[in-house]
């Protein structure tokens, strides 16, 4: 009997750990997503603090908060450097070209062997605990539950849903998503580091195309209009998987993709809607 | 002493001229009309005013300053603020946040300190609530504070915005078409609103095309047709003006003419 | 000198692969406004049917060809009535909350579709039967062209000159067009909407779908993973041609090709997917509308 409890632990604690650290990865694209802008860069901030983080654990005694610290620092000066330049661009050519980054990425950690491990990637002998994984993931929570009640988080409402009015009222769009591509880059090198230390691996397929579309999805599952949606969504899309080996095995991958399919249909606004519970509560 | 010059504005799309040397003033403490009819370019001249447009020739003074080429956060700065002839709320806010937005450039706090709550941004936030909810109150939509803007009726979201432009407390406001579906009673209650605001010190421009409610609000008037003023002074004597009539009145003139 | 004519055919040939594809994904995201991370799944869904065609029914060649692309015509059509139609109530399709959640569905369906096709391929790597295509090889002097290579270029230079004509010269390339910009009021102009949206789906799986299958005889690869590669460097080509421009898109597709080729043989052959997206954000971020599109093109 207790055997079977452990094995379920086993089992279920590894599932845990991917819901957190996808968590990282889907809140790292809610930040840049409720500023209005719809972009990919998570991946290669992800990656920057997950290779990082990876170097530091193997040459070097730095103890693992002050390498979070770095791989988040990490991703923040690559998105704003990303940030700089792409920010000109109109949100569609936006997606697209943080799409092309992710693309890019992939090629630059294929080539440089020295830093990444190239093609074979890098082995992390360091074991993450899983309630430094929890803790942080509680701290990263609560900095966007206080960015959302802020005048950060009002002006950028304001900026998501329109642009010209939000400008109008003295808002510099600019800034505030300059603001937001810097906390999704902090947010995502940590997401990387996380990734990297729960996999004790890291290779260019770590963070590649699948990665994008699939903290995209869940993003926009959980809710793209709540500071709680992505973590609630990134849940639900690591648990889905596990749900779905134990009563389909074999079609695990078309289970998830239906249920992605069903929940964008029925539910466009994720499950957790900011707007639809005012208007719930306004007709009580 | 003016607040707003306009020297020469020009604006052209594909070729189409919306506005063509376009001059004129608007003073401190005074309620403007700019009217015209349909297509006349007086949104056009609001966008320009307001920097979501850059004029292709001529300058625009707001306070003395040029901002021909400033950015729309950067005027908004300078004391403008404005409403859209369609209104614009944000989807998903209620009454009172709406008006919350609208303070932004008066939040007297730095975006890190209201981040990290500290208790000087709590102050200032509860001080930036009360004056929303007062400003509310002033359009007569206090007991809506807490409802979502969107679910409010046409007239109700018009004041809602009107209450948003002011939380900036601007020294220019642009009205675009306020009264817009409104029927006669609630079109006289915004410019009693109006008149009040200018006692207060706030001078307004505002675009409109009924001439009866252009006569009834404004203490000056700039009357344009097809981008180009055709009229400017006292409401009645704009309104008496025959290019003024022509402008508005011309064609069903002709029409009634040629039937006749 | 004989080596660099027959690496710029191959080329040539390679991109002509990514043109065509392009042309398909761009048709999509040119009238509807939809990035389709799917698009890739139909020509894998094409090259398979397609094989299935000939090893399992014995059909010749060209009708096996022709069942393919029907297959990734129908495909897209599929994805797009369940997946982007119930979407369209945001407005129009431009709209960025329509545009987001029609990604979304769009990885739904390449998830779903991916994995199906690898039920269906035994998560082998296929081929088509040796025999089965034209091998014959065509001689011009020092230069030699295989028949699949004539038939790639032959096949882009077609299917690209007919969408031009498509668009250009008949009312249902105007119909399209009206479609993408604003359904509603092409509703209300007398164009029955959902007919050209159905149709353009499936003109868009079909070209993917037919250059998914000459991919998959040209590189002895039939697979789940056929549509990848084909849908990364079709995005590359589609943008660096100007994502409304099927001229460009193929000249971009064909300059990516042979890019990629002389690359690998001259310069690095690891880093030469690099050079192709690395042209793509350059292209992103200095000409967004493309090879031929208008330069002034700001932000709104």
């Amino acid at each position: 009997m207790m055997d079977i409890v452990e094995d379920l632990w086993a089992a279920y604690a590894s599932t845990l750990g991917f819901a957190m650290v996808n968590a990282f990865f889907a809140l790292a694209t809610y930040a840049t997503l409720s500023a209005g802008i719809l972009s990919f860069g998570a991946v290669t901030f992800g990656a920057a603090g997950g290779f990082l983080g990876a170097q530091m654990v193997l040459h070097s005694t730095v103890p693992l908060p002050l390498i979070f610290l770095a791989a988040g620092l990490a991703g923040a000066v690559v998105s704003l450097l990303v940030a700089m330049i792409f920010l000109r661009l109109e949100s569609h050519w936006m997606a697209l070209a943080s799409l092309a980054l992710v693309l890019i990425t992939r090629v630059v950690v294929l080539n440089t062997p020295d830093l990444t491990g190239g093609v074979n990637g890098l082995s992390i002998p360091q074991p993450l605990p899983l309630e430094w994984l929890a803790g942080l993931l509680v701290v990263t929570v609560g900095a966007f539950y206080a960015l959302d009640r802020s005048w950060y988080g009002i002006a950028a409402r304001a900026v998501r849903e329109d642009t010209s009015v939000a400008t109008c009222m003295g808002i510099d769009p600019r800034r505030i998503q300059l603001i937001a591509m810097g906390i999704s880059g902090f947010v995502g090198g940590l997401g990387g580091v996380m990734m990297a230390l729960m996999l004790q691996f890291v290779s260019p397929d770590t963070f590649f195309i699948h990665v994008a579309f699939t903290m995209i999805a869940g993003v926009v599952l959980g809710g793209s209009h709540h500071w709680f949606g992505p973590v609630l969504g990134a849940a639900v899309f690591t648990a889905l998987p596990t749900v779905m080996q134990a009563f389909i095995p074999e079609m695990q991958d078309i289970g998830n993709g239906a249920a992605l399919l069903l929940i964008m249909i029925f539910l466009p606004r994720g499950l957790l809607d900011p707007r639809a519970m005012r208007l719930r509560r306004a007709r009580k | 002493m003016t607040l707003l010059a306009l020297a020469d504005v020009t604006k052209s799309f594909g070729g189409v001229t919306a506005v063509g040397g376009l001059s004129f003033t608007v003073r401190p403490r005074h309620v403007v009309g700019l009217m015209g009819p349909n297509g006349a370019g007086k949104t056009t001249i609001i966008n320009l005013i307001s920097g979501l447009l850059h004029p292709d020739a001529g300058t625009i003074r707001l306070g003395g300053q040029p901002v021909t080429r400033a950015r729309p956060h950067e005027i908004a700065g300078g004391g403008l603020a404005r409403t859209y002839q369609n209104v614009r709320l944000i989807s998903g806010m209620t009454a009172l946040e709406q008006v919350i937005v609208g303070s932004y450039l008066r939040r007297g706090t730095s975006l890190l300190a209201s981040i990290l709550h500290l208790p000087a941004a709590r102050a200032a936030a509860r001080a930036t609530r009360a004056d929303a909810m007062d400003l509310l109150a002033r359009v007569g939509m206090a007991d809506r504070a807490d409802t979502l803007a969107e679910t409010l009726s046409y007239g109700e979201q018009r004041r809602i915005e009107i209450a948003r432009a002011l939380a900036s407390q601007p020294k220019l406001l642009l009205l675009d078409e306020p009264t817009a579906g409104m029927n006669a009673a609630e079109s006289a209650e915004i410019g009693r609103l109006v008149h009040a605001l200018r006692d207060d010190g706030l001078t307004v421009l505002m675009v409109e095309h009924n001439m009866r409610l252009v006569a009834d609000f404004c203490e000056h008037v700039v009357v344009m047709n097809f981008g180009r003023k055709i009229a400017e002074g006292p409401p009645a004597a704009c309104i008496a003006d025959p290019a003024v009539q022509e402008a508005y009145f011309g064609k069903q003139r002709d029409a009634q003419r040629h039937r006749a | 000198m004989e080596l660099f004519f027959a690496q710029l055919l191959n080329g040539c040939a390679l991109g002509a692969l990514y043109g065509l594809f392009g042309i398909g994904f761009g048709l999509v995201f040119a009238t509807m406004g939809i990035l389709n991370a799917a698009q890739g799944a139909y020509a894998s869904w094409a090259a398979i049917v397609a094989m299935y065609a000939i090893d399992l029914l014995g059909l010749p060649f060209p009708v096996a060809v022709l069942v393919g692309i029907l297959a990734g015509g129908m495909v897209a059509v599929l994805v797009d009535q369940i997946g982007f139609e119930p979407l369209r109530r945001f407005g129009p399709g431009l709209h960025q909350a329509a545009m987001l959640g029609a990604l979304i569905t769009s990885i739904a369906f390449w998830i779903m579709l991916e994995s199906a096709a690898g039920f269906a391929t035994g998560q082998q790597s296929l081929a088509f039967p040796p025999g089965s295509y034209p091998a014959a090889v065509f001689h011009a002097g020092p230069m030699m062209l295989p028949a699949m290579q004539a038939i790639t270029l032959a096949g882009l230079v077609v299917v690209g000159g007919g969408m031009h004509w498509i668009n250009t010269r008949t009312r249902f390339g105007a119909a399209m067009r009206a479609v993408g910009w604003d359904p509603v009021a092409a509703g209300l102009g007398g164009v029955n909407a959902r007919v050209i949206v159905i149709a353009t789906a499936f003109l868009s799986g079909g070209i993917s779908g037919f250059a998914g299958i000459l991919s998959g005889i040209s590189t002895a690869n039939v697979s789940a993973s056929l549509g990848q590669g084909l849908m990364l460097k079709g995005f590359a080509a589609v943008v660096v041609g100007g994502y409304d421009d099927i001229r460009g898109t193929a000249i971009a597709g064909l300059a990516l090709g042979v890019l990629e080729v002389f690359c690998a043989q001259y310069l690095s052959s690891s880093w030469r997917d690099g050079f192709a997206y690395a042209l793509l954000l350059g292209f992103l971020m200095l000409r967004p509308r493309g090879l031929f599109g208008s330069a002034g093109f700001t932000r709104a």
